[in-house]
């Protein structure tokens, strides 16, 4: 059984179609590139994969639970237990120190030893010495490693990533994907990410390509 | 500014205004009741205290002189001022009120001489009847018709009298010939007034020498409508108190006002850094944000206008209630909106919401082209200039202490006023500091009690601090304010209930019928104290006589009381500390007088000093032997023994009666013994503790208009939480939709706006208690004394303030419902991915 299952998944926007007919399984430990122009699709997939949007017709199935027939409360245990988010903007919260950023999703969870888990995250991305610091101290592939250290400090299932290196230049980008590469061998964390550059999409183990909200081809990357 | 620049004002501005309607409009509705508010308290203010000359002065007319004296002007001096070879117009008048016995309203009750004051018209049958007692006319507001019967108390006497025509311009006053109502009234051959009209052919000031030349001493000549103008002067502390406290809403809404353009400043900073950047200059930047301002104060004052008129009808009653119980008698004018006033009141608005906008404006003007600076660097901008906050709000704080400290200017408490606003100027640059630790040193503990919401509501306030400090300043100034007024009008209830304790001893009161007036003094016969003395269950009975004077151009009240009685029942307190037996053992017999405290204070009087009087045709001194507090009225008391009085003034008919009954008589059998002795007089009873219940009745009204003030004051504090919170939803709305991302529950988004609110609340609180005592010692120690001249003894009102202040945290949150809602339901993947 895949982790993440798109049988026939169709997404629309005041009749506008985002993604049509969209079928599509990832295995668990995958690491998936999602590739296409703007406008093609991707961060709908990402949102419908991540529980954050329903389709508008076709099933999603993550980890064994049909999200798309799901209700709004648990969907929102859906995504506390089993995803994780990473944008391409990083989204840490200015008034919060960075590690108290990374808890936030243990916090929100109301998980036990939150503030242990998220130093061990931090600790992962290499980021522990800069715990009590203000998201604004940072530089920017500073701040997307503590994104990255928040979105698997719940140890989720699935980790998207919305173009993660799109706001940093690419010796830091680089270096950001390949410690998503890391999360994924060492974790066996699925990782699907959107991206535009063929150098990030050259890192995963599988290319999805979407054009006008569909699937074009899948494959080896 | 061209037409290009308006075409950039409306896209830039005016649309994202529109845009947001809800918040726009609850900044517009703060400004609309700040405005109301201040409107609202001129208009009834001017309706109340200008209503007193109506009647009786308009029925008047325009005249140059008066002649009046305490105890009623003779006779005599009419007929010496008809005997001088001048073609003089006398017209003489006697000036007292009646009840109307079906509504228990007091109306003027004037008695003209109906051929030289023309009182008459068509509907008249004849002057000769109203020599009759029982033949009234009256004025159209009065709401009779010729041939009605109406029953009218007239001191403790109730009879029907017929209604034999209609006045005009009289208002509502009951007009009758001077003959009967000389008798109706027990005047004998006195009037109270002489008016005089002189002819041009001479200078006012050669007549007023003529006329004095012609008048026996101890008679007050002064130009026509000195009574009136008096009043005024005496109305003129308590309106400015009352002006003062409207402008609080005012001062609140101009706090929102500078929240509103800060927020839009420092949204758009990126904006503004690029619209310099395509050519804009500074002074188009500084103009757009104040050309917001100007169009959310014109909104609001012209909707504040249109409210305030509201308002003011609804007001009216409580301010004529307030002048009527402690100045002066009154009926409430028609309120008078006149275009002049509407486009003031406009103008406030402008003016305010322009005065308010103009340092963020400025902010705006001083960006940088092409600057997009995090909204994080600008928050630890503000943290960062917490000391030299601190060090300005302490310098104000001890500008506000000198102010305190200096006497009134004018009469009024300039200073003391002065001494308020540096407090909340003070305050409101303490209140980052207060924000930032509060927030941090509740912030853990709250996540540990309360959850992640409440941590991130603390960080979220603590993050954005200027927002916050201005927030909680508008909150925590009309929450002072609250705590003030109601810390002083506590304190002040607090020492009249103790002041009543003191003063009132004897077991009855006996009043004449009808609601009683500061300026009226209607008489019980004084046939009825002889019959009250005889009755076996008197130990003792106490006449005192008040009458209306003027002294050194303000109104005061003279009474006379017996001293024996006082010295051996009275527990007057004394400034000097003087046992009362001791202070009455040296009034009884001699021409010396004690005064009040207010009259102390007002006239700048002091034990020793001697005041020249002018009674009944005499001029006497009479020497101050004591002062003593008295709460009773504002104008002042000079009080003298009752002997002293009738050799002046030789009325014996007392104005009120309190009765010691003798030990072992149970209130209800003296009671009933004086109702068989009063039989047929309407003259009303009370008991001690019915006279003081109706005191603090009384009072209580008197301060209803007050807290409605405050009321209104926190009413638009908590609107502007409302619209400030809708501003950071929209403001933060990207970071609720990355909770939403991050696993958190809409439910979780609600209760972090409402624990925002909650803290909001709270810290508004702490802040609005510390300067709401502090105000409370400037208004009790300060301000009323300099402006009403009492001396009030500090008393912490707790039940008033806890429950006060937990409304006001309630609509705190609840004011968080709605922009709580709306963050709920922001759709999380729009906002996150707006970039």
């Amino acid at each position: 059984m895949p982790l993440l299952r798109f049988n026939r998944v169709s997404k629309s926007y005041a009749s506008m179609p985002a993604l049509t007919e969209v079928s599509l399984d990832v295995e668990r430990g995958e690491f998936v590139a999602l590739v296409g122009r703007s406008g093609c699709g991707k961060s709908t997939l990402l949102n419908v994969a991540g529980a954050m949007d329903f389709p508008t017709s076709g099933e999603v199935v993550l980890d064994g639970v049909v999200t798309s027939s799901l209700g709004e409360a648990a969907l929102t245990l859906v995504r506390r237990e089993k995803v994780g988010f990473i944008f391409q903007s990083f989204q840490l919260l200015a008034s919060l120190s960075v590690v108290e950023n990374v808890e936030l999703p243990l916090l929100l969870a109301r998980r036990r030893r939150a503030r242990e888990t998220a130093l061990d995250s931090l600790s992962e991305v290499e980021m522990q010495g800069f715990a009590a610091r203000l998201p604004y101290q940072l530089s920017g592939g500073e701040m997307q490693r503590v994104a990255i250290a928040r979105a698997l400090v719940h140890a989720p299932a699935l980790l998207l990533a919305d173009e993660p290196t799109g706001n940093l230049d690419s010796a830091t980008g680089d270096a950001i994907l390949q410690l998503l590469r890391r999360i994924a061998d060492r974790r066996q964390t699925t990782i699907l990410m959107a991206t535009h550059s063929a150098e990030a999409a050259g890192m995963t183990d599988t290319v999805v390509r979407l054009r006008d909200g569909r699937v074009q081809d899948g494959g080896p990357a | 500014m061209n037409h290009a620049y308006l075409t950039i004002f409306y896209r830039l501005i005016l649309r994202p205004l529109s845009r947001e309607s809800v918040r726009t409009a609850l900044t517009t509705a703060a400004v609309a009741l700040g405005v109301a508010v201040v409107l609202a308290i001129e208009l009834a203010g001017e309706a109340a205290a200008g209503s007193f000359r109506s009647s009786v002065e308009t029925l008047a007319g325009r005249g140059d002189f008066e002649v009046t004296a305490t105890g009623g002007v003779p006779a005599e001096a009419l007929t010496r001022l008809a005997l001088l070879p001048y073609a003089l117009r006398l017209r003489p008048r006697i000036e007292d009120y009646a009840v109307v016995a079906a509504t228990n309203r007091v109306v003027p009750f004037i008695g003209v001489d109906m051929l030289a004051d023309g009182a008459h018209n068509a509907e008249d049958t004849g002057s000769s009847e109203f020599q009759r007692g029982d033949f009234i006319r009256v004025g159209k507001e009065a709401g009779w018709k010729t041939g009605d019967r109406v029953r009218l108390i007239v001191n403790d006497e109730s009879a029907e009298y017929t209604v034999r025509g209609i006045v005009d311009g009289a208002g509502d006053a009951i007009v009758t010939d001077l003959a009967p109502a000389a008798r109706l009234l027990g005047r004998g051959t006195m009037l109270d007034r002489i008016l005089v009209d002189v002819p041009a052919s001479r200078p006012l000031e050669q007549w007023e020498a003529i006329l004095r030349a012609a008048l026996p001493d101890g008679l007050t000549l002064a130009p026509q409508g000195a009574r009136t103008e008096e009043n005024r002067r005496m109305l003129g502390a308590f309106r400015w108190n009352l002006r003062v406290l409207s402008y609080i809403a005012l001062v609140v809404g101009a706090f929102l006002i500078y929240n509103t353009i800060s927020v839009s400043v420092v949204r758009r900073r990126e904006e503004i850094g690029i619209m310099r950047a395509l050519g804009a200059t500074r002074v188009g930047v500084l103009g757009a944000f104040l050309l917001e301002a100007a169009c959310l104060g014109l909104a609001g004052g012209i909707a504040g206008v249109a409210l305030g008129r509201l308002m003011a009808t609804a007001s009216v009653r409580l301010v004529a209630a307030t002048v009527e119980s402690l100045y002066v008698s009154s009926t409430p004018a028609p309120i008078a909106l006149s275009w002049g006033v509407a486009l003031a009141g406009i103008a406030i608005g402008v003016l305010v919401s322009v005065v308010s906008a103009a340092a963020p404006a400025w902010e705006a003007s001083r960006v940088a082209p092409v600057e997009a600076m995090a909204r994080g660097r600008r928050d630890h901008d503000v943290r960062m200039h917490q000391w030299r906050d601190l060090g300005c709000g302490a310098a104000l704080a001890l500008a506000a202490w000198w102010a305190s400290r200096q006497p009134a200017a004018g009469g009024k408490p300039l200073f003391g006023y002065l001494a308020g606003l540096l407090m909340i100027g003070a305050s409101a640059l303490a209140i980052p500091s207060l924000v930032s630790v509060v927030a941090r040193a509740t912030g853990a503990a709250a996540g540990r009690i309360f959850g992640v919401e409440a941590l991130l509501a603390s960080r979220s306030l603590a993050g954005s601090l200027r927002r916050t400090a201005v927030l909680v300043g508008a909150l925590s100034t009309a929450i002072a304010m609250l705590s003030a007024v109601g810390i002083m009008v506590g304190s002040f209830r607090q020492t009249v209930l103790l002041w009543m304790e003191d003063r009132l001893q004897a077991d009855l009161y006996l009043r004449p019928a009808g609601a009683p007036g500061t300026d009226r003094h209607p008489t019980i016969a004084a046939d009825l104290a002889a019959r009250l003395e005889a009755i076996p269950e008197v130990a003792a009975i106490d006449q005192f006589r008040a009458y209306e004077i003027s002294y050194e151009g303000m109104p005061a009240t003279l009474g006379g009381g017996d001293a024996r009685i006082a010295g051996r029942y009275g527990r007057r307190a004394f400034l000097s500390g003087a046992r009362p037996a001791e202070v009455f053992a040296q009034l009884a017999g001699h021409d010396r007088v004690i005064v009040s405290e207010a009259f102390a204070n007002k006239h700048a009087v002091k034990r020793g000093d001697t005041l020249q009087l002018a009674l009944g045709g005499r001029r006497a001194g009479f020497r101050v032997i004591d002062v003593y507090g008295d709460y009773s009225n504002e104008r002042g008391y000079i009080i003298m023994d009752r002997g002293t009085l009738l050799k002046y003034l030789p009325d014996p008919a007392p104005s009120n009666v309190a009765v010691y009954l003798r030990p072992g008589t149970t209130l209800e059998d003296g009671r009933r013994a004086v109702e068989t002795a009063l039989a047929g007089r309407k003259v009303m009873i009370f008991t001690n503790r019915s006279l003081r219940e109706e005191a603090i009745r009384v009072f209580d009204r008197t301060f209803a208009i007050t807290y409605a003030l405050e009321a209104v004051a926190v009413f638009v504090a908590v609107m502007g939480v409302a619209g400030a919170l809708l501003a950071l939803v929209i403001d933060r709305r990207r970071e609720f939709g990355l909770l939403r991302f991050l696993g958190g529950s809409t439910g979780q988004i609600r209760r972090i706006i409402l624990f925002e609110a909650g803290l909001l609340g709270l810290l508004a609180n702490i802040a609005g208690v510390v300067l709401g005592f502090w105000l409370s010692l400037l208004l009790i120690f300060v301000i009323n004394r300099q402006s009403f001249g009492w001396t009030i003894q500090f008393h912490w009102p707790v039940a008033v303030l806890v429950s006060a202040l937990s409304m006001v945290y309630a609509a705190t949150v609840l004011a968080a419902l709605y922009p709580s809602q709306v963050a709920a339901k922001l759709v999380p993947i729009e906002v996150i991915h707006e970039d």
